[in-house]
């Protein structure tokens, strides 16, 4: 074994660092595997702020968030978890900030807090336009300053069972090459999500659901696939990420005709309803043939020069060097592209599984606080307030244990089955599969789902899988820096993960939050369908079963903004 | 379009070097990290590099094109390209090649933790356990130094350690800067005795190549500036570096000229100066070395002079001092065509409206509040339409 | 004739006099008619600007308020840091309207002009690589440097940050290039010309500063150059006065003449050794004076 700790935590996003630090401080032995070196994880790329009750910018308490949270799950997010989050928030903010994260103040020196999507008071505390970036670099000093072990450029693959219990994680060196195997007396994943599943995204090379991938094929239930949140403001055509900050400094959302659309479906709200509610609206005016090249327009023209160098420029750079337009002068094209995976892997609200030892957190995980859809700014809150939980969570049941034990037979497995991908030759490359899984995805279970749609795509990702497991050509055959190998492995889960999506995608027959069907379920149906969806591996594909939503405080409303 | 390539290939087992040249069809808007993936998709699998967010943050893809540190995934190749240009991609400079376009950042990291990188808190308790109360205005001192990203471009063509490859080099150093100008740190004064040892703030050669290279505007040469500014401020003074600088304001304020025979011995002290003395005959020889008396004053010296003291009584002193300059120099960062007079509204652009409004209604931002109320005035003009309707 | 306002810094009214008699000399021949600025201190370098930099910013408004009163729109510098300081106070200045007010005020409480933002920077390189500098150079190098192969060395500061200096592209400059042709000698290339001759260190850090100097000078004596010219004065300190101290690094004797720029335009022009003053260098620039009398 290369080696073994009491917590290994695998991603090293905010989820991950956090979990890692907390486990530290409470006196566990930690190793974080990555597969990338831990400020390059996503993480990094969220802009426009994290959610806490703080009161600085009005009127606000924990109550309020957890009821605009939960309204905003479509009273599909477990109320207990999600009172957890806004309660424990404000407290995980003034502890980030303490330890050093530079935010954006008030003129009184306080943190400041701007509004953000279907939130009732603003309270989104932010760094300009760059507060994921503001919060990996705060989270990486901490985990120098604690010397904890990492192991960067390291592509976790398999995780070890053995004896009813979670024992470790099987990596292949990125660097170096060769496969290493880690023990672990608990295994924290925090590997993000997979929004690479889809052609249009914000997301990352990196966000192949590696984590997620890693527990289903070890039988460890995942919770409400279907729900990929789309974001409403990604860049055309790159499908880079422009903060729904902009809108909530006022940016407006127009179709080619200049206007405002979001009136005529969030009358109240406007450009800054519920994310869901914005891409179906963008959704809807595109088809009708409102929109340009396939998108609507994000004006921001009249905030005017020195409000958006102030407070905006990420965005603005972005723009220009992505979309090639400068937002003082034109209006951008954005159109909803695929961002944020609500589902994950089921866990409770100490981030454990059902699988003993294994914990997760983050966006791998579907505790769930988010449900059906998730507000802004809650993503990264999560990470902290639940990537500590379960970090904590972790370590407390390592140091009550004792034992590691990974069977030999694991690593000679995983070597045996890499030898046979290596060694494949006259067959396509990974990307002619990874290509079609991205556009198909994007056409049959994108903003709107039809049945039609739905059950051709399930036909087609039965194809693909057989597709990937006739074998895919990997040209590097080397040791050193084999990203070839890496992102085979990557497409792999992301089909795996994309048949859990369809088969609860197209079994749930109601809309709820980003799961829309327009055409046969246009409405929620709280009776037959205010539960979770669990998918469940069963050596060949994903079996579904449901489990019940946990209501505390609100009982479900219709939900308008 | 077509696009021509050539990459520099290092394979470190065998340590061969090859420069490929690959021919490929690119879209218009394709970045070069879009091209390199073409590359290894269709054309050969074994190329090597980093990258993750695709979107300046991650700071994954640095890498030299033609010579110089770039992000792969912010550099548009149409116009690099567009005349026919065909660059070479090469791996980032002064750290080591792991493979083609992947350098071992372990050097790097290496020198990010002896700059102790993380706030390392004085006795001061934020009140009732909730923020720390920092205006804006002190926050932003170390804004630029916090956009930093990682990626390792300034560090790639930073000539002081290309020399010296102990320089601990412009990212540690302005990560240095971030903590050494944080209001919450307890510890500037170690902080700025560390960073005065030999590898630290006086062996940059100010080359500013790092600000250059920087894809994210941190300015690391301005960040060490800073430093030296703040050493000297709160009187470490040791190094050679902060005695030479030392100097030249001591020259400005009595003679207004360089005094430049006396600089050798009051940077290097006596005893050093002497060694240098078969040298100093070389350039005696030549008038290189102006003798001291009678000294080179400068007309008009004593307004230089009341300069220097009234300067002192502003007090504006140390990064602060530096920092003051920062607000002009971010209209070089963020140039628009404000002085072209381009109206964004100009006849023929599109105009947003309401559906219930008619579509001549500009709305205007309401401190960030734009959705809650419908502010119906473009800030600073005469309101189109008053509140209460008429003209 | 163009009228601009002269400041020649620290270096060449002392230790670089060279410099400036090569420089007041060939002005005229290239249209230039020099207003020298009497009541001006050093800029500072990047010393001021590191050590005191409010002090910087007064003592660059101070020069620069001189140069406004000479009624010119150009202050002309023949030093890059001179060039790369003044044009960053100027900057500063002129977009920070608070910051001109307080430093304006200053000024005038010690008696010197106010500061209003009326004169632009520029290096002679830039007056004289493109349009009618650059026609009247042509002109007026009639002796020609005869297919000498002269190494550019441009120096940092003329060069980087390329935000605040704007003239060339950093990367590919071309202007020592085409002044070298335009007086008949033959441009040489080699990678260092863009890079750092360690001169702000070569006291305090003289191993590093070695270090960087042994590349211009290693690289343009194997590409074949028979002389160096560079725009700035602290430059030709480094590779002409240091030169000997490569001795003890390399055992190679490099004795690779190292021009100011105005000297390089000087002698192609006709200039007398009077003005030139060749004498005051380290390096004997004896084989480039016998080649071009051959």
């Amino acid at each position: 074994m290369e080696a073994t700790h009491d917590v290994l935590v695998v991603g090293a996003g905010c989820a991950g660092m956090r979990a890692a630090i907390e486990a530290h401080d409470a006196g566990a032995d930690v190793g974080v595997i990555s597969k990338l070196h831990p400020t390059r994880s996503h993480s990094g790329a969220a802009e426009g702020g994290i959610n806490a009750a703080l009161g600085n910018a009005g009127d606000d308490d924990p109550e309020k968030h957890t009821f605009d949270t939960v309204k905003g799950s479509d009273y599909l997010g477990d109320q207990d978890g999600i009172e957890i989050l806004c309660r424990e928030a404000p407290g995980d903010i003034y502890q980030l900030e303490h330890w050093g994260a530079f935010f954006s103040r008030r003129d009184d020196g306080k943190l400041a807090q701007r509004p953000f999507g279907a939130a009732g008071s603003p309270r989104t505390v932010f760094a300009a336009d760059i507060t994921g970036h503001v919060l990996i670099q705060v989270l990486y000093e901490q985990l120098v300053k604690r010397d904890i072990t990492v192991y960067e450029e390291f592509f976790a693959w398999q995780l070890v069972e053995n004896d009813g219990r979670c024992q470790g994680v099987i990596a292949w060196d990125l660097v170096n090459g060769g496969l290493k195997t880690f023990g672990g007396k608990t295994v924290v994943l925090c590997t993000g999500g997979q929004g690479r599943i889809y052609r249009v995204t914000t997301n990352a090379y990196a966000c192949t659901g590696d984590g997620m991938a890693m527990a289903l094929r070890l039988g460890v239930p995942l919770k409400d696939m279907e729900f990929m949140q789309f974001h409403p403001t990604t860049l055309y055509p790159s499908g880079v990420l422009l903060t729904e900050g902009c809108r909530g400094e006022g940016a407006y959302l127009i179709n080619k005709d200049g206007e405002r659309f979001m009136q005529r479906y969030a009358p109240n709200a406007l450009e800054l309803a519920s994310r869901d509610v914005v891409s179906r609206s963008e959704t809807t005016e595109i088809e009708a043939g409102r929109g340009i090249n396939g998108s609507v327009l994000l004006d921001m023209r009249h905030l005017g020069a020195e409000r958006i160098i102030e407070r905006l420029p990420g965005s603005r750079e972005l723009s220009m060097t992505f979309a090639g337009v400068d937002p003082i002068y034109d209006p951008v094209p954005v159109r909803p592209g695929a961002h944020y995976h609500m589902g994950g892997v089921d866990t409770d609200n100490d981030g454990a599984t059902e699988l003993t030892g294994l914990y997760a957190a983050g966006e791998t995980a579907c505790v769930s606080v988010h449900g059906a859809n998730r507000l802004g700014g809650n993503s990264l809150m999560e990470t902290i307030t639940f990537g500590r939980r379960a970090g904590r969570a972790a370590a407390e049941w390592a140091l009550s244990h004792t034992t590691i034990d990974v069977p030999t037979s694991a690593e000679a497995d995983a070597a045996r089955e890499l030898g046979r991908m290596l060694d494949f030759s006259g067959g396509e490359r990974p990307w002619q599969i990874r290509q079609d899984l991205g556009s198909s995805m994007l056409d049959n279970f994108g903003v709107f789902r039809y049945a039609d749609q739905m059950a051709q795509q399930v036909d087609y990702l039965e194809e693909l899988k057989e597709r990937f497991d006739r074998g895919v050509v990997i040209e590097d055959k080397g040791d050193v820096f084999n990203t070839d190998l890496t992102s085979a492995i990557e497409l792999g889960f992301c089909i795996d993960l994309a048949r859990c999506m369809l088969q609860a995608g197209l079994a749930r027959t109601e809309s709820r939050g980003a799961h829309s069907r327009p055409r046969d379920y246009p409405d929620r149906d709280d009776e037959n369908w205010m539960r979770h969806s669990i998918s469940r591996w069963n050596g060949d594909g994903p079996e579904l079963s449901y489990k019940e939503v946990r209501v505390t405080r609100f009982e479900p409303m219709e939900r308008t903004y | 379009m077509d696009v021509g390539l050539k990459i520099w290939r290092f394979n470190r087992e065998t340590g061969d070097r090859e420069l490929r040249e690959y021919e490929i069809d690119a879209p218009e808007e394709a970045t070069l990290l879009d091209c390199l993936d073409i590359v290894k998709d269709k054309h050969d699998g074994s190329l090597a590099y980093r990258k993750s967010c695709r979107m300046m943050i991650c700071g994954s893809c640095g890498m030299r094109m033609d010579g110089g540190a770039v992000l792969a995934c912010k550099t548009r190749i149409y116009d690099v390209v567009k005349d026919g240009h065909v660059p070479t991609i090469s791996a980032m400079g002064n750290l080591p090649i792991i493979k083609d376009l992947v350098v071992d950042m372990a050097p790097f990291w290496a020198k990010f933790r002896a700059v102790d990188p993380y706030l390392r808190p004085g006795y001061q308790e934020p009140p009732h356990g909730k923020e720390h109360l920092i205006s804006p205005q002190r926050m932003n001192v170390i804004h630029k130094e916090a956009l930093c990203i990682n990626c390792g471009c300034c560090v790639s063509e930073c000539n002081a350690m290309e020399s010296d490859p102990r320089f601990l080099g412009p990212q540690a150093l302005a990560k240095a800067m971030r903590f050494v100008g944080d209001p919450r740190d307890g510890h500037k004064i170690d902080r700025l005795e560390t960073l005065n040892d030999e590898h630290g703030i006086w062996e940059c050669t100010r080359c500013y190549f790092c600000n250059e290279r920087c894809p994210k505007g941190v300015d690391p040469r301005d960040a060490i500036a800073k430093l030296g500014a703040e050493s000297m401020k709160e009187g470490i003074e040791r190094d050679m570096g902060a005695k030479h600088a030392k100097w030249f304001v001591h020259s400005a304020k009595t003679t207004g000229w360089l005094r430049e025979t006396e600089l050798v011995p009051k940077t290097q002290g006596v005893v050093s100066a002497i060694k240098q003395t078969k040298f100093a005959l070389g350039l005696l020889k030549h008038g290189k070395v102006p003798p001291p008396f009678p000294p080179h004053v400068a007309e008009g010296v004593g307004e230089s002079r009341r300069l220097y003291d009234l300067v002192q009584d502003q007090g504006v002193r140390g990064y602060d001092a530096i920092v003051q300059g920062e607000r002009a120099l971010a209209k070089l960062e963020h140039m628009h065509d404000e002085d072209n007079g381009r109206d964004p509204f100009a006849e023929g652009t599109l105009r947003p409206y309401l559906p219930d409004e008619k579509p001549e209604e500009i709305g205007g931002a309401n401190e960030g509040m734009g959705s809650l109320t419908q502010a119906d005035v473009t800030p600073g003009e005469e309101p189109t339409r008053k509140p209460e309707g008429g003209a | 004739m163009k009228q601009v306002a002269y400041y020649k810094g620290c270096l060449a009214s002392l230790s670089a006099k060279e410099l400036d008699t090569s420089t007041q000399a060939l002005a005229p021949k290239v249209g230039l008619e020099l207003v020298e600025l009497e009541s001006v201190t050093c800029c500072g370098a990047g010393d001021i600007h590191e050590a005191e930099p409010d002090y910087y910013l007064h003592l660059n408004a101070r020069i620069l308020a001189y140069a406004e009163q000479t009624g010119c729109d150009t202050l002309m510098t023949i030093c890059n840091v001179c060039t790369l300081n003044l044009r960053q106070a100027n900057w500063q200045l002129k977009n920070d309207d608070n910051l001109r007010a307080r430093v304006s005020a200053n000024l005038e409480t010690v008696g010197a002009p106010p500061y209003d933002g009326t004169v632009d920077v520029k290096h002679l390189l830039w007056l004289i690589a493109e349009g009618d500098g650059f026609e009247r150079l042509k002109t007026v190098a009639h002796k020609g440097l005869k297919g000498l192969k002269v190494a550019p060395f441009y120096g940092c500061q003329i060069l980087r940050p390329s935000k605040l200096l704007g003239f060339e592209d950093p990367d590919q400059p071309w202007s020592l290039e085409a002044i070298i042709e335009a007086c008949g000698g033959e441009p040489i290339d080699y990678p260092a010309k863009i890079k750092c001759c360690g001169f702000p260190i070569i006291q305090a850090r003289e191993e590093t500063a070695l270090g960087e100097l042994i590349q211009p000078i290693e690289q343009a004596s194997e590409a074949g150059a028979d002389a160096i010219v560079t725009p700035c004065p602290l430059c030709h300190l480094s590779l002409d006065a240091w030169q000997s101290k490569l001795r003890k690094q390399t055992g190679k004797d490099f004795a690779m003449p190292i021009l100011h720029l105005s000297q390089l335009i000087g002698v192609a022009a006709g200039l007398e050794e009077s003005e030139l003053k060749f004498k005051r260098h380290v390096v004997s620039v004896a084989p480039v004076v016998e080649k071009l009398e051959a």
